[in-house]
């Protein structure tokens, strides 16, 4: 096997991808991306969006594209990941690849099309083919670009007009590290047609403790008057990198409302960037980082305000413990047609430690002239107050610094729309937080 | 936009008249002898000299930013004048023998040196395109020890304090702007304020560029010594002419401990006109070094001229206890472009900083806040508030906010707010209903907006501030 | 019933108005006397709204046809503020968040310019502050209000009673009081209502624009009008307004048809 370094990823001739002769449809877009890869250099820190995040480390490693063997896991190890609302609707990727063992849609109504994009491409629908590749620009992004000239494993989500699809669908991609250090190239599209409602998890988990890259881009199309609830989940392990790219698109008169947790990886980055591109689209944007150690997390959401009469909302938060480092840009952007638009964006960390660092930078920009639109961002400790407060009913200090820290935590965690999963991260966190 | 708001945004520019005064004027272009030139002509010593080459060699190196959010064509700066004096340049001793062209500029400008300086009690240096014309007050402000005069001057009376301090707070590598004016400084003001002695009247400065195609490369140094206090105001315009003109100024603040400077700026350099021809690209490093425990810098500014402003009066809060404020409103109108802001550096514990700006956008004008919060990790106890707010009047202006915060330190409180809102139909109908009409409203709402940067302004500028507003905005109603 | 040789304040005649070029009033008359309380009701996009806005002169409503005379002159020469000096006084139904500028200053203001426009002397900061604390507590503010940016972080209830409050300093001839109990409960509702009755004077005349029966009972109309398609169909007593209750919109709207 060959270890390729991180600048070719995407431009080498590699072996054929799992599925890309089904992608043979798109062979225009992922050649283009191919170009791309080759053409954009890998972002460094002189880039004003990577002003905060140095890639080095992830720079330096040359990177396994294939795990080569056909993916196995046993099931017993995949039964804590498990989540109630999407028991039979789920699907499993491993290292990469798709395990139709581990996976199944059974629970699903008609109507709704889950599978690995492979399948969907040959015989999803036309949405598959209209939408994969057209939302996540690639031609200005190396990690789009690298993962799209790739493209061919992942997962496509289709819901027809007016479905509902009870409970959730669960995408979860695992890596157990066999093969490290490994590149994955993670593919999601998510599609809800006219009038549906849908709950998607996405989600992005480590086995084993070996390193992994996780290069993951995902599209998402909310049709008019559709509701997706995403959650987008990356719990890898500590050694690992993660850079995720959602690309979202929101029509008239359609919601959106999606949290994204980022609890794990060495050094992980998202973009995450939502349009509202039809008049009255609706969206809330509500993210989590919780670091600790050396973590890194950069997280930068784009709403893009192109249409009149869209509602935006926001709340992001970061716990940084340890020599952690934690990374928000949250731009917020109001094109001239975008008149009456509501946008609030409230972005608030937490330093627990005296080595942890907190870039944040909220930005507006205006460029129509009946806008509601504010945003707040505050760095701090604990509030004094409140942990006064707790003291004066007796609890140690110690025990009600950790109480108000899953406090602040659970503020984001509980917005997510899946019982079973704000259980397991609110577990998660008290466990972490020594509770 | 409605015909009134229309009308009311456009009003045009008051200060646009060119001083016939015969000037010694230096070849376009820069070079080492252009320097050579400028240094030789005000009689520098030669380490001053050494400065500016090494300034320039420094500057050779260097590429203008382009991270800012405005846009020009490609400044050409073998193009600029970067010396035009006034004749004669015999020193003046008195107000008598200022040229009496000059002022009558003044009086145009609203600027009676002698009365209205008398009036008010206000010491009023005067920088005419590049060079310090009249310091009033000197004698009397000599008497408490303090040093009010241009940076000529104290070059030749005052060498320790201009080598100890110039370059201090902005090395001469700092940055693209800073290094070109490092090199090519013509004038400016120095401030000395001796241990203990709180300034009994204010000082103030006020800028003209008055020559075509002459850039203004001014120098300011404000020191305040232990237990000291100054108020500093700053004014500046220039006439019309339809090229560009570069102002790329320097200003450095010092304040050591317990000692408080207050700098306040009223710029009203020419905007270019309603197409965006002409104007002034008002390029500035203003930085303040809270040097000492417990001092205070104080920065207000409303910025209502040039075609382009790109300033960040800056505090770095090195000493224990010591705070810096930031207080800006800046108005941008027709195609003027405003990127400004801030940077608190917060390195020493228990600093203090407070930021609080209005942007105000018009015309197709597009106006920036960008800012920087930095706690750095010894600064426990390190608290920021920020507040960023910006007003749009017109569907073809652009307001951003882009406010960068970077904690190293968590025993400390960063907190950041910005809201957006406007002057529309609907607000002034609704003033309308109750009797008041278009022109008072927009003023009210102006000032309301304004007040918690207006508040901060001497009576004097404050007074000056909200009519200059008034003047951008307001106009024929009715 | 009001005394019928009281002088006529407001007289309209044939009115016909559009916004963006849709036409929205459509023949509409109304006749309004010193002292009189009228309510017009009508059912959602009747063109109540637009009829208060334009008596007001709102820039977005274009008169095209008919004539109003404000105690017998042509209204609509005046400009919007000069329509609010001569006396025409509009509560918003939703009234505008002006941050920055204190209640007190923009009362102020605005009283001033009234005075100043009737030759009557302008007061002092001082001196309009003891008669805005009087007037505050027609509709029980606290004084701290005063101090608040207009309408700026308030609620719909303070909103409304901030609109009334407004009415008490101005002291108007004809008060227009759009939807004013829109979005208020009960006990809003009532302070709102009282303090429009305190103002009632014979030589003031009040036009109520609502949805709904429930403001009626507290601030008991003359006469009642009910609005359709841009005119109005039925006028009567405070009887057809609880007949209207009774019987609901398409009574009336329905009953046009069938004629």
């Amino acid at each position: 096997m060959v270890a390729i370094p991180l600048p070719a990823l995407g431009s080498q001739a590699l072996p054929p991808v799992p599925g890309a002769a089904a992608a043979a449809g798109l062979a225009e877009v992922v050649e283009a991306a191919r170009a791309a890869a080759g053409r954009l250099p890998v972002p460094t820190p002189h880039d004003e969006a990577w002003r905060f995040t140095d890639l080095s480390p992830l720079a330096r490693q040359p990177w396994q594209v294939d795990s080569g063997a056909a993916p196995t896991l046993d099931a017993a190890r995949l039964a804590p990941l498990e989540l109630d609302e999407a028991a039979d609707a789920r699907l499993v990727f491993v290292d990469g690849r798709f395990a139709p063992v581990l996976s199944s849609t059974a629970a699903l109504p008609s109507g709704v099309r889950v599978g690995a994009l492979a399948a969907m491409l040959a015989d999803g629908g036309p949405a598959v083919r209209e939408h994969l590749g057209r939302h996540a620009a690639f031609d200005v992004d190396f990690f789009s670009a690298v993962n799209t000239a790739r493209l061919g494993e992942g997962a496509a989500v289709v819901c027809a007009r007016g479905v509902q699809v009870p409970g959730a669908v669960h995408l979860l991609f695992l890596s157990t590290g066999r093969s490290a250090p490994l590149a994955i190239q993670p593919r999601v599209l998510v599609v809800a047609g006219e009038g549906s409602e849908l709950t998607v998890v996405e989600e992005y988990a480590s086995l084993g403790d070996s390193m992994v890259f996780t290069n993951a881009v995902t599209e998402c199309v909310v049709e008019p008057g559709a509701t997706l609830r995403h959650v987008r989940l990356q719990r890898e392990n500590a050694v690992s990198f993660h850079v995720g790219r959602c690309a979202v698109s929101v029509a008239r008169d359609a919601r959106y409302r999606s949290v994204a947790v980022d609890i794990g990886a060495r050094l992980s980055r998202l973009d995450h960037a939502v349009t509202l591109a039809g008049e009255g689209a609706e969206v809330t944007r509500d993210g989590l980082a919780l670091l600790d150690a050396r973590q890194h997390a950069d997280s930068h959401t784009l709403l893009d305000h192109a249409k009149p009469h869209g509602t935006s909302r926001q709340l992001h938060k970061c716990v940084c413990d340890g020599g952690s480092h934690a990374v928000f840009n949250g731009r917020i952007l109001v094109r001239p047609d975008a008149q009456r638009t509501d946008s609030s964006q409230q972005s608030r960390a937490l330093l627990l430690s005296a080595r942890a660092q907190v870039n944040a930078k909220p930005q507006l920009e205006i460029h129509a002239d009946d806008v509601k639109a504010a945003h707040g961002a505050t760095v701090g400790q604990l509030d004094a107050d409140e942990r006064f407060y707790l003291a004066s009913r007796g609890l140690p200090a110690d025990q009600a610094r950790r109480l108000l820290t899953y406090a602040f935590a659970a503020e984001v965690i509980e917005r997510i729309p899946v019982r079973s999963l704000v259980g397991r991260l609110a577990a998660q966190v008290m466990a972490r937080s020594g509770l | 936009m409605s015909a009134v708001l229309q009308q009311l945004v456009s009003q045009p520019y008051k200060h646009g008249f060119v001083t016939d005064i015969e000037s010694d004027t230096a070849p376009r272009g820069l070079s080492e002898d252009v320097i050579r030139m400028i240094s030789a002509r005000k009689g520098e010593p030669d380490w001053l000299l050494q400065f500016r080459l090494d300034a320039y060699r420094h500057w050779l190196t260097m590429t203008a930013p382009t991270w800012q959010n405005v846009s020009h064509p490609p400044i050409d700066y073998q193009d600029i004048i970067y010396y035009s004096a006034p004749k004669p340049k015999k020193k003046l001793a008195s107000m008598d023998e200022v040229d009496p062209e000059l002022l009558k500029t003044f009086e145009k400008l609203g600027v009676p040196m002698n009365e209205r300086a008398a009036l008010a009690g206000v010491a009023v240096d005067v920088i005419f395109d590049s060079v310090s014309v009249a310091t009033t007050y000197k004698a009397k402000l000599a008497e408490v020890g303090i040093i009010f005069c241009s940076i000529s001057e104290a070059v030749r009376d005052h060498p320790e304090l201009i080598r100890k301090y110039l370059g201090s707070v902005v090395p001469t590598g700092d940055n693209f702007y800073a290094a070109l004016n490092s090199a090519v400084f013509t004038d400016g003001s120095f401030v000395f304020i001796p241990k203990g002695v709180k300034c009994p009247m204010d000082l103030s400065t006020y800028f003209r560029i008055n020559t075509q195609d002459s850039g203004q490369f001014e120098r300011t140094l404000i020191v305040a010594e232990e237990g000291s206090s100054v108020s500093y105001l700053e004014g500046c315009t220039a006439p019309k002419f339809d090229t560009n003109q570069l102002h790329a100024a320097v200003v450095e603040l010092v304040a050591l401990d317990d000692a408080d400077i207050k700098y306040s700026t009223v710029q009203n350099w020419y905007a270019g006109d309603e197409n965006g021809v002409g104007g002034i690209y008002n390029f500035v490093t203003k930085r303040g070094l809270c040097q000492g425990r417990h001092s205070k810098i104080s920065w207000t500014q409303v910025e209502t001229g040039s075609a382009i402003t790109w300033k960040y009066p800056s505090c770095v809060l090195l000493g224990e206890g010591s705070s810096g404020e930031f207080y800006s409103v800046a108005l941008t109108n027709h195609m003027q472009q405003a990127d400004t802001g801030t940077k608190m550096i917060h390195v020493g514990r228990n600093t203090r900083s407070r930021i609080v700006s209005k942007g105000i956008s018009a015309g197709r004008s597009s106006n920036s806040y960008r800012g920087l919060v930095k706690i750095g990790a010894a600064a426990d106890g390190a608290r920021n508030y920020s507040q960023c707010d910006s007003m749009l009047i017109g569907d073809r202006c652009s307001a951003s906010t882009f406010p960068y915060l970077t904690v190293q330190n968590r025993a400390s409180v960063v907190e950041h707010e910005a809201t957006t809102s406007k002057i529309g139909e609907e607000q002034l109908f609704y003033f309308a209903q109750r009797g008041i009409d278009a022109e008072q409203a927009i003023s009210m709402i102006i000032n309301g907006f304004c007040r918690d940067v207006f508040i901060h302004l001497p009576m004097e500028f404050a007074v000056e501030a909200t009519k200059l507003l008034g003047l951008k905005l307001e106009g024929s109603v009715g | 019933m009001k005394d019928p040789a009281a002088t006529t304040l407001l007289e309209v005649r044939g009115l016909h108005a559009t916004v963006n070029g849709v036409p929205i009033l459509k023949g509409l008359d109304l006749t309004v006397r010193a002292g009189e309380v009228h309510a017009i009701m009508g059912p959602n996009g009747s063109g109540k709204s637009t009829f208060s806005k334009v008596l007001a002169g709102h820039p977005a409503y274009e008169v095209t046809g008919g004539e109003v005379l404000f105690e017998g002159r042509n209204l609509f020469e005046l400009e919007a503020d000069a329509r609010a000096r001569a006396g025409v006084f509009l509560a918003f139904q939703y009234p505008v968040e002006i941050p920055g500028v204190t209640n007190s200053a923009f009362l102020r203001l605005a009283y001033n310019a009234k005075a100043a426009a009737e030759g009557r002397e302008e007061l002092d900061p001082l001196e309009f502050d003891d008669l805005v604390r009087e007037k505050a507590k027609l509709v029980e503010m606290d004084p701290s209000f005063l101090d608040r940016s207009v309408n700026d972080g308030f609620s719909g209830g303070e909103k409304k009673r901030n609109e009334i409050l407004q009415m008490a300093i101005l002291e108007p001839k004809l008060a227009i009081l759009d939807e004013t109990d829109s979005g208020l409960d009960i006990d809003a509702l009532r302070i709102v209502a009282g303090g429009v009755n305190a103002l009632s004077s014979p030589a003031r005349a009040i036009v109520m624009i609502t949805h709904y029966q429930r403001l009626l009972n507290y601030i008991v109309p003359d006469h009642v009008h009910v609005m359709a398609d841009g005119r109005i169909l039925k006028s009567g007593d405070r009887s057809l307004a609880l007949e209207l209750e009774a019987r609901g919109y398409d009574w009336v709207t329905g009953a046009r048809e069938a004629a």
